[in-house]
């Protein structure tokens, strides 16, 4: 309502603005309103900003939270699966606001990201970020997991084999062993309040019973290690009164570790070696992708 | 489903959300530019053939592209039905964690997060995940002070005991699965999944003419029998994909394993795993080779269910809508999907094929009602003398076909005739319905009353007569949740069911728009058909210049539409007549878009405050903060992000209550 208000100020709503300019010149009966007696026109412009009485939605009931919780944990197993393909190409500051009215147009906002458009005040890479931040997939790791070739088309099966890459077939790393589909670790969705809140909770009731300090020294070992490792992820993890855990299952994310953590990661005594023989390739992908898909980085 | 410049788009934007950018690039492409090869993708969107195989592969994955292979070039094209259901995906593991407990979600969470599976491949994923959690849990037994040792040990073993897994063996998973697949949440895939529905439609047809008319078909008869051979093998592609459920029910134990599972989904939750692992060894081993898909029709069928049951306690009160909820499960076990296909289910007349005629008793729905259900409550207490009972057992044997009220046949002679089309004689008797059966009702004693009298035979009631009472109530509501079909003999009738739900919702979304006024407008047009504008001023009682400015606002919202009739052959436009009057199917569909349009706002706008918040949110991806963030990040920011959480929990929340009314509208 008060966009209309708004670009009425100029008189362009249609009859008020006509009315307004020339009413005084119209003989009469020649105007549809004229020639309703009942009908009765002001000449005066709408108001700028009608008083309008803006819709609040309710409050979310449990169960639509739950519906929600529900959504974005699902949405956060995707974002943590080999599939999902986080970079994002569209440069908003950039063509923000356009609309797109024809293919061209619509391809034209995408790609825009490339090495000219980067932060300069952030994009420097330092040790954290190199350490901490994970490198986007432009293109998803299809070798990693299992698919069902029969249902797919043949020109995609060298695709699903993880075949497919910028500097062609063969020049990469053969996946060995049996491809497993990883499950994603994510397995509940915690704000971060709450995990702060109960873990809180947790210690100063643990050391308030005296016999907790220990425990309580193990939460603070566990996350210094976990901060060396930059394994972090498993804090998603979790479940509702403690969330120093998460290493005992294998993370997938550690698939898009960075190749350096590679030797790091397979000291580990469990048997999911094959996760880091294969899986953390994804700067390869990053690196061909400059070739023809330049716009991904 | 009609895919217009909002679905497409709305469609789009749920697969950027979840999928990413690359596929969701390639899902809009194809929904503007229709079915193409790779090398015409290329064309259209400007991308590297490695780029578009890569999003191929897992837009297929995901089943959201349907493919043809023509001369060994695929034809995708995409699968809007699929696309637009990621937005259930909520609701969806929300309901299958309320009725089969939360292992169930976590399956069918991993099976909709990795898309089409085969069976083996998914048991190989979760036997993983166990063998995972069991070594750390090994690990925990054998170290006393773990911490000394952690930094050696991957496992953290005060992790390990507290993360019970899901799935606690194979056998669970197995059985969870068989549940599923019973239940036709889970179907499988088969050769025809992705074809289109047209694509499979033109081989039958090539291939019924062939075998069953080669002199090509002849005559009305001949095409009547064409159409019956076409259903048929319609009917026969789609039960392909109930293949691993008809393997299931063949072992004959289905109806016992399922009582046993229904104890296991009571035990999983509570106590231990004895209890289910000794139920979980009667199932059979599935087939590995298959390869399995969630089945959102039979989703939408049991949401349906669940937005019944909510409408009921809304309406009449907590425990009828209990028994409600166990009358709709038993009744829809067998049904696959919401509407029927007029391609395949109906025949001739216009009737289903395969209806039988389903009913539940009393009796069954007593079994299977929980005990902790107390059904002394919500029901009247009226003095048995007072009640008539004659017309309170009332059994109506068939679907109301003729007449269901006394108003509707003084309106329209035709009603009977008129209830497939959503014509304005029901929607009048909804509204005159009221007033009517208001006293009508009060007679048959089970509106409450809160009469506190001693002698009142409610109390001593037992608990199936307290059932009875329930269902009555059913029965006898003005919406006609329930038919009494026979004696003791329960069922639902849900096409006109839904059409009055429909009708309930349109009026809701009129009287907030355009005020009382105008559902008071849209009534009296329904009931009446198409009005000239002095008709309309007569019978609503109103000034003209508020029926004129109340009907030009409705017009333009589209819940009435207007029709010129020129008294002469000049037209002239003084002088001819304009007739408003109703469409209520282009209400719905004019609604319909506006809330896809609305929910594409709602993306819109996370995606313009994830740019606002930018800075905060590449923090919070951090792999040192993610988890931590009020303990890491600095209060500003961290408030910030909060902020942000809300509002896209708020947001999402918006664009699944617009989804409500879609699923309304379009699919129940």
């Amino acid at each position: 309502m008060s966009g209309r208000g708004g670009r009425g100020g100029r008189g362009g709503r249609g009859g008020g603005g006509f009315g307004r300019g020339g009413s005084r010149g119209i003989a009469a009966n020649t105007v549809p309103w004229n020639a309703d007696p009942d009908v009765s026109i002001d000449g005066k412009p709408s108001e700028l900003f009608p008083p309008f009485d803006v819709p609040r939605a309710t409050p979310l009931t449990k169960k639509e939270d739950r519906q929600v919780s529900c959504f974005l944990l699902f949405r956060e197993q995707c974002h943590d699966s080999p599939l999902y393909t986080e970079g994002r190409t569209w440069n908003t500051s950039l063509h923000g606001g356009k609309r797109a009215y024809s293919q061209d147009q619509d391809n034209e906002r995408y790609g825009r990201t490339s090495k000219a458009t980067v932060d300069p005040f952030t994009a420097v890479p330092t040790y954290s970020s190199q350490k901490f931040v994970q490198a986007k997939r432009a293109l998803p790791d299809l070798g990693s997991r299992p698919f069902c070739k029969e249902f797919f088309p043949p020109e995609l099966h060298a695709t699903l084999d993880g075949e497919d890459t910028p500097s062609g077939p063969g020049s990469k790393r053969r996946r060995t062993g049996p491809k497993t589909l990883g499950l994603s670790n994510i397995t509940s969705l915690r704000t971060a309040e709450e995990l702060f809140l109960a873990d809180g909770e947790h210690i100063y009731q643990a050391n308030g019973e005296g016999a907790g300090l220990n425990k309580a020294m193990q939460v603070i070992s566990s996350l210094e290690k976990r901060t060396e490792e930059g394994e972090d992820d498993g804090f998603l993890s979790g479940d509702e009164d403690d969330w120093v855990r998460g290493e005992g299952e294998e993370d997938a994310e550690n698939l898009d570790d960075p190749d350096q953590y590679d030797d790091e990661a397979s000291d580990d005594d469990y048997n999911a070696e094959q996760y880091f023989e294969d899986g953390g390739s994804d700067k390869e992908y990053d690196e061909g992708g400059g070739d023809d898909g330049g716009d991904y980085m | 489903m009609q895919v217009t410049q909002n679905v497409a788009e709305l469609c789009s934007l749920l697969i950027d959300e979840l999928h990413g950018e690359l596929p969701s690039r390639i899902f809009r492409a194809l929904l503007s530019r229709g079915r193409a090869t790779l090398p015409q993708l290329c064309q259209y969107t400007g991308m590297s053939a490695l780029q578009l195989r890569h999003g191929v592969a897992v837009l297929l994955q995901h089943n959201l592209l349907y493919y043809q292979i023509d001369d060994g070039h695929a034809m995708y094209e995409a699968n809007a039905e699929f696309a637009y259901n990621l937005v259930r995906t909520g609701k969806i593991l929300e309901m299958i964690e309320t009725s089969f407990g939360p292992p169930a979600k976590d399956v069918m969470q991993s099976l909709l997060a990795s898309g089409q599976t085969r069976v083996a491949d998914l048991v190989a994923a979760y036997q993983e995940k166990i063998n995972h959690l069991n070594s750390a849990m090994q690990q925990d037994d054998d170290e006393d002070f773990p911490d000394l040792k952690a930094n050696g040990v991957n496992g953290h073993p005060h992790a390990a005991k507290k993360c019970d897994p899901m799935v606690k063996s194979t056998a669970q998973l197995n059985s969870i699965i068989c549940r599923l697949v019973e239940a036709e949440l889970i179907d499988v895939v088969h050769s025809k999944t992705f074809q289109s529905q047209p694509d499979v439609v033109k081989a039958l047809e090539k291939e019924v003419t062939d075998k069953h008319f080669p002199g090509g078909v002849k005559g009305g008869r001949g095409k009547i029998e064409f159409q019956e051979k076409m259903a048929e093998a319609l009917r026969k592609v789609r039960s392909e994909s109930k293949s691993l459920k008809r393997k299931l029910e063949q072992n004959g134990t289905a109806a016992k394993r399922r009582k046993l599972f229904a104890g296991v989904a009571a035990a999983n939750g509570t106590n231990g795993t004895t209890n289910g692992v000794h139920d979980e060894e009667l199932d059979p081993a599935l087939d590995p080779k298959q390869v399995i898909r969630i089945n959102y029709e039979k989703c939408l069928v049991d949401l349906r269910n669940r937005r019944l049951v909510h409408f009921v306690s809304e309406t009449i009160g907590d425990a009828t809508s209990h028994v409600y909820g166990v009358l709709l499960r038993l009744l829809t076990k067998q049904l696959p999907r919401c509407r029927l296909d007029p391609s395949m289910d109906v025949n001739q007349d216009g009737e289903a094929v395969d209806a039988e005629p389903k009913a539940v008793t009393t009796a069954q729905i007593l079994d299977n009602l929980k005990t902790a259900v107390d059904l002394s409550l919500g029901i009247g207490k009226t003095a048995m003398k007072e009640i008539s009972s004659k017309s309170a057992e009332k059994i109506s044997e068939f679907p109301p076909k003729p007449k269901l009220f006394i108003a509707e046949a003084e309106v329209d002679g035709e009603a009977s005739a008129d209830e497939s089309d959503e014509g304005s004689s029901s929607d009048e008797s909804g509204y005159d319905s009221d007033f009517k059966n208001q006293p009508a009702s009060a007679t048959n004693g089970t509106k409450v009353t809160f009469a506190d009298g001693d002698d009142n035979p409610w109390q001593r009631m037992g608990r199936p007569g307290q059932l009875r009472q329930h269902l009555l109530l059913l029965a006898e509501s003005n919406q006609h949740f329930v038919r009494h079909c026979g004696h003791d003999e329960w069922t639902v009738d849900f096409e006109p069911l839904m059409r009055t739900l429909r009708e309930a919702e349109l009026d809701a979304v009129i009287e907030r728009t355009s005020g009382r006024q105008g559902l008071r407008l849209v009534r009296i047009l329904r009931a009446n058909g198409k009005l000239d504008e002095k008709a309309l001023m007569n019978v609503a009682l109103m000034r003209k210049a508020e029926v004129q400015q109340k009907v030009v606002q409705m017009q333009k919202a589209g819940f009435v539409q207007i029709q010129e009739v020129p008294r002469d052959n000049k037209s002239d436009v003084k002088k001819s007549f304009f007739l408003w009057f109703c469409d209520v199917d282009k209400s719905y569909i004019k609604l319909a878009d506006n809330s896809y349009k609305s929910m594409i706002r709602c993306l819109q706008v996370l995606e313009v405050l994830r740019q606002k918040e930018k800075d905060v949110l590449m923090l919070t991806r951090r792999t040192d903060v993610k988890g931590r963030e009020k303990d890491v990040m600095r209060k500003e920011y961290y408030d910030r992000y909060s902020r942000f959480q809300e509002n896209e929990r708020k947001l999402f929340a918006q664009v699944m209550r617009l989804d409500d009314f879609i699923a309304l509208v379009r699919d129940f």
